[in-house]
C-alpha cells in the first residue's frame, strides 16, 4: 500500500512557518485529527527576519479563517489598517508627484470602465482619486471601518500594517495552544534521507530524530532543505528588479496622538525607494536600493535625511539594520517530499507587500492539495511549481510596471529601468495591448491572481500611462461612467463622515476590543 | 437639550411629574435599553434585540417599541398598552447620577439622582409630588429611588452577560425584512439576536457555566421574546389601516 502523509513536519519559525502551520493545522482539523501530525521546528540560535510588514487583503481572510480573534491579532502584533499605497516621487520626482493604489476596486469595475472618461478629464486628476474613494480616507487619515464594524468585516478594503516578530509569536501561541501544532526548539544538524532520495527526517541537537512525510521548508534566507539539501538552483531577477539591499531602521512617533498613515508611503530615490509604514507604536522606515548604483554609506544618509525630514530633528531612530537582498526565485518550489515557502522559495523587494500574500497562497494550496499518499506528491508538487513560477512571474511583471512608466531622468537607476532589454517580455506585450485598452481580468487568468487586473489599473494610470482612446464601447458609456464618478464623490463624503481616524480606531481597538458579529 | 440638575428638597420642592404615557411626554421611541434581569418581565409583550453602542461598539440589549424611529406602536390614546413598561421608560425624567465626595482624604463616587428639568414631565401643578409638604421623600420619587438602584445594578451585570454570548458565538446578526399588508417592504438592520443552532449545540462546561450564572434564563428569555414580532406588525399594519381610513 502506498505510504499515507501523515506527519508534516514544518522547519523554521518565522512568519512562513507559523502561517503554514497555522493555515495546514486548521483546515484539516488538526487538534481533533487522529492521523495527522504537525510539527514545527525552530532553531533557539536563528534570528527571524522580521520584514513584511505590510499584508494584502487575502490576510483578513487566513486569519479568519484560522480562528483568530481580529481584536488579539490587532493589539498583540501591533498591527494597523492598511488601505492603500501611495507612491511619492516615481512619475518625475516634482513636489506634486503622488498617486495611489488602493484596496478598493474602481467603482463599477467589471461593468464599466472608468479609463476613457478619467482620460477625458483635464490631467489634472489621478486615476485612483477619480474612480476611488479610497485616497481621500488615506489622506484624511481615516480608518477603514467603524467602532461597530464586526472583525473581519470592511467599510472600505483593507490589510494591515504589522510587527512581523510580534506576528511569528502571536500565531505560535495560536498554533501552539488552538490547534495542535507541536513546537519543537532544537536546531537542525544533519538531514537524512530515504532510499528514494526523499527527507527521511531531521537529526537535531537535543530533540533527537524527527521524522516525517512532508518538509516544509521556512529557514529563509538559508533555504535549509531545498537550496542547503537539494541544491535547487536560483532564478536571480537582478537585470529586471535591481534593488538588491535593504537598509531599516525604526522610528518614533513625534507626538502620542500623532496620525498613523492607514496606507504604505514609497518614495522613490536616487538608487531605489523608502517604504514608510505606521504602526500603532511606531513607523518602520527603510530603503531598498541597488548596490550598482549607489553605495551603502549613501544610502544611510538619504535614510537619515527621510527620517529627519518625516519626523523632525529630535527624533532618534533605531541603529539602521542591512539586510542583502537576492532578488529572484528558486527553479522550482517543491522538490520530492520538500515544498518552500517563504523567503527559502525566493525574494523580491517589498514594494507591493507580496511577501506575506505569497506565504498565505503557498499555505493555502498545500493545504487544499495535500496529498493524501506519497504517489500523489509528485502530481502536486508539479501543479504547485507550475502555479507558483507563475505567480512569481506576475510580480516581477508588475513590481516592473512600476519602474517602466517612470519619466525620471536624475540617475542612472531610473534610466536603466526603461531599457528595454530590462523588460520581461510579457509586460513589454501588455503594455503595447494596454495602449488601446485598459488592463482586464482576461490578462490574468489564474485563479487568485496576486495582483488583480483593477492594481494594474491603478499603477499604470497612476504613473501616468495615457490610453489612446477610440470609439466608446459598450462597457466606455460614458453616462454610466459619469454616474460612476460621481458615486465616488457622494461616498467619500457619507465615508468621510462616519469613519473615524485610524489612530481613533486601533486605540478602540485596544480599549473595548471589536465584535466578532 | 437635556438639563439635568441634582435633586433636591429646597430647589425641587413643588415639583411634580406627569405619569402619563403619551407621545407629548417623550415616549415616541421606538426602543429602550434594557439588560438580562429584565427580560423575563419584558418577553411577554416586546421583542428584545441586540444592538451596538455607537461609541463604544459593545452590545447591548433594547426592547423594541416599533420599526423607525418615532414610532412606539404600544403608545395609544389612552396610554402605553402592555403590561410591563421597561425600566428605562419609567425612570423618566429621572437619571443617576454621581456626586465626588471628599471625606478624610478619600474621594468615593456617590450615586445621587439628578432630575430632566427640560422635560414636558416636569411643573408644579400637575401630577405626582416628588416631596411631601415637609420636605419628606413622596412614595413615587422612593419608587423612582428603587428604579434606579436596579439600572445601575444592572449597568454592571451587562457586559458579563454579552461577554460569555460572544465567547460562545452565541450572537449573530439578525436583518428582519417586514412586509406590510399594504404592500410596503421595510428592512429593519443593526439588530443582533441568539445563534439558536449555536445554542442547541452546547455542551458540558459551557452550558453549565451559562446557567450557573442565570445568563441560560436570560437567552431562552431573548429566544421567546421573537415570538412577539408578529404582533408588532400586525399593530403596525393597524395603525397604517386606522390612517389610511382617516386620512
Amino acid at each position: 500500500m502506498a505510504r499515507q502523509i501523515r506527519n508534516i513536519v514544518i522547519v523554521g519559525g518565522g512568519s512562513a512557518g507559523w502561517l503554514t502551520a497555522g493555515v495546514l493545522a486548521s483546515e484539516h482539523r488538526l487538534a481533533s485529527s487522529r492521523e495527522l501530525s504537525i510539527t514545527l521546528v525552530e532553531s533557539p540560535d536563528v534570528r527571524t527576519l522580521g520584514v513584511g510588514e505590510g499584508t494584502w487583503p487575502s490576510m483578513r481572510d487566513t486569519l479568519r479563517r484560522m480562528g483568530v480573534s481580529e481584536t488579539a491579532f490587532v493589539t498583540e502584533c501591533d498591527a494597523s489598517f492598511k488601505q492603500a499605497s501611495r507612491f511619492v516621487g516615481w512619475v518625475t520626482g516634482a513636489p506634486d508627484d503622488a498617486y495611489y493604489h488602493p484596496f478598493s476596486l474602481p467603482q463599477g469595475f467589471g461593468e464599466v470602465n472608468l479609463v476613457p472618461a478619467w482620460a477625458a478629464l483635464d490631467g489634472e486628476r489621478r486615476f485612483a482619486d477619480v474612480a476611488s474613494f479610497q485616497p481621500q480616507l488615506c489622506e484624511r487619515g481615516r480608518a477603514p471601518k467603524q467602532v461597530t464594524t464586526p472583525e473581519f468585516a470592511a467599510v472600505a478594503n483593507y490589510a494591515y500594517h504589522l510587527d512581523a516578530v510580534k506576528f511569528g509569536q502571536f500565531l505560535q501561541q495560536f498554533c501552539t495552544r488552538q490547534l495542535g501544532v507541536r513546537h519543537v526548539l532544537a536546531h537542525v544538524n544533519e538531514i537524512r534521507s530515504a532510499e528514494n532520495g526523499d527527507i527521511a527526517a531531521l537529526m537535531t541537537d537535543r530533540a533527537g530524530l524527527i521524522e516525517g512525510d512532508l518538509f516544509v521548508d521556512c529557514t529563509g534566507f538559508a533555504s535549509m532543505l531545498l537550496h542547503g539539501h537539494y541544491e535547487v538552483p536560483y532564478i536571480s531577477t537582478r537585470d529586471t528588479l535591481f534593488c538588491d539591499t535593504a537598509v531599516a531602521v525604526q522610528v518614533p512617533y513625534v507626538a502620542d496622538d500623532s496620525p498613523i498613515a492607514s496606507h504604505t508611503i514609497s518614495t522613490a530615490q536616487e538608487a531605489g525607494w523608502i517604504w514608510d509604514i505606521g504602526l500603532p507604536t511606531r513607523r518602520g522606515v527603510g530603503y531598498v536600493y541597488s548596490s550598482a548604483h549607489t553605495t551603502d554609506e549613501a544610502a544611510e544618509a538619504i535614510l537619515e535625511r527621510y527620517v529627519r525630514q518625516t519626523a523632525g530633528a529630535g527624533v532618534a531612530a533605531s541603529m539602521a539594520r542591512r539586510i542583502p537582498i537576492n532578488p529572484g526565485y528558486r527553479e522550482v518550489f517543491w522538490h520530492r517530499n520538500c515544498v518552500a515557502v517563504g523567503v527559502s522559495a525566493g525574494f523580491i523587494e517589498p514594494l507591493e507587500a507580496s511577501a506575506l500574500a505569497l506565504i498565505e497562497l503557498s499555505a493555502r494550496m498545500i493545504s487544499d492539495e495535500l496529498p493524501a499518499t506519497r504517489n500523489l506528491m509528485d502530481v502536486v508538487a508539479q501543479r504547485f511549481n507550475r502555479r507558483f513560477r507563475h505567480r512569481w512571474e506576475r510580480i516581477v511583471d508588475f513590481l516592473k510596471l512600476h519602474y517602466v512608466l517612470s519619466r525620471r531622468e536624475d540617475s542612472d537607476f531610473w534610466i536603466e529601468n526603461r531599457s528595454p532589454g530590462t523588460v520581461p517580455a510579457r509586460l513589454r506585450e501588455l503594455l503595447e495591448l494596454w495602449r488601446f485598452r485598459p488592463p482586464s481580468n482576461r490578462d490574468f487568468y489564474e485563479i487568485e491572481e496576486i495582483f488583480p487586473a483593477a492594481s494594474y489599473q491603478f499603477v499604470l494610470y497612476g504613473m501616468g500611462f495615457r490610453p489612446e482612446v477610440g470609439e466608446p464601447k459598450r462597457l466606455d458609456d460614458p453616462q454610466a461612467a459619469a454616474r460612476c464618478i460621481q458615486a465616488v464623490g457622494e461616498l467619500t463624503q457619507k465615508y468621510l463622515a462616519g469613519l473615524p481616524s485610524n489612530r481613533d480606531l486601533l486605540e478602540h481597538v485596544r480599549v473595548h476590543g471589536l465584535r466578532r458579529v | 437639550m437635556a438639563n439635568y440638575q441634582l435633586l433636591n428638597n429646597v430647589d425641587h420642592k413643588d415639583l411634580r411629574i406627569i405619569i402619563d404615557r403619551s407621545a407629548e411626554f417623550g415616549d415616541d421611541v421606538w426602543f429602550a435599553a434594557t439588560f438580562p434581569s429584565e427580560f423575563r418581565n419584558l418577553q411577554r409583550d416586546y421583542p428584545i434585540f441586540f444592538t451596538k453602542h455607537p461609541e463604544t461598539g459593545k452590545f447591548e440589549a433594547v426592547a423594541v417599541f416599533g420599526f423607525e424611529d418615532g414610532e412606539n406602536l404600544f403608545l395609544g390614546e389612552h396610554g402605553w398598552h402592555a403590561g410591563y413598561i421597561p425600566l428605562n421608560i419609567m425612570r423618566m425624567p429621572f437619571l443617576i447620577g454621581f456626586q465626588e465626595q471628599t471625606e478624610a482624604g478619600e474621594t468615593t463616587r456617590e450615586p445621587v439622582i439628578t432630575v430632566d428639568m427640560d422635560s414636558p414631565r416636569v411643573n408644579t401643578e400637575r401630577g405626582e409630588p416628588v416631596f411631601l409638604e415637609h420636605g419628606g421623600n413622596s412614595p413615587y420619587i422612593e419608587q423612582i429611588s428603587s428604579i434606579l438602584k436596579v439600572l445601575q445594578q444592572a449597568a454592571r451585570s451587562s457586559q458579563p452577560f454579552f461577554g460569555a454570548l460572544e465567547q460562545l458565538n452565541l450572537i449573530e446578526s439578525l436583518v428582519l425584512d417586514v412586509k406590510l399588508d399594504d404592500g410596503s417592504e421595510n428592512r429593519l438592520s443593526g439588530f443582533y439576536t441568539i445563534n439558536e443552532d449555536a445554542l442547541r449545540e452546547l455542551e458540558g462546561d459551557d452550558l453549565a457555566m451559562l446557567n450557573r450564572r442565570g445568563y441560560l434564563e436570560a437567552v431562552y428569555m431573548v429566544i421567546a421574546s421573537m415570538s412577539n414580532i408578529p404582533d408588532l406588525i400586525a399593530a403596525k399594519n393597524k395603525r397604517n389601516a386606522a390612517m389610511a381610513a382617516d386620512g
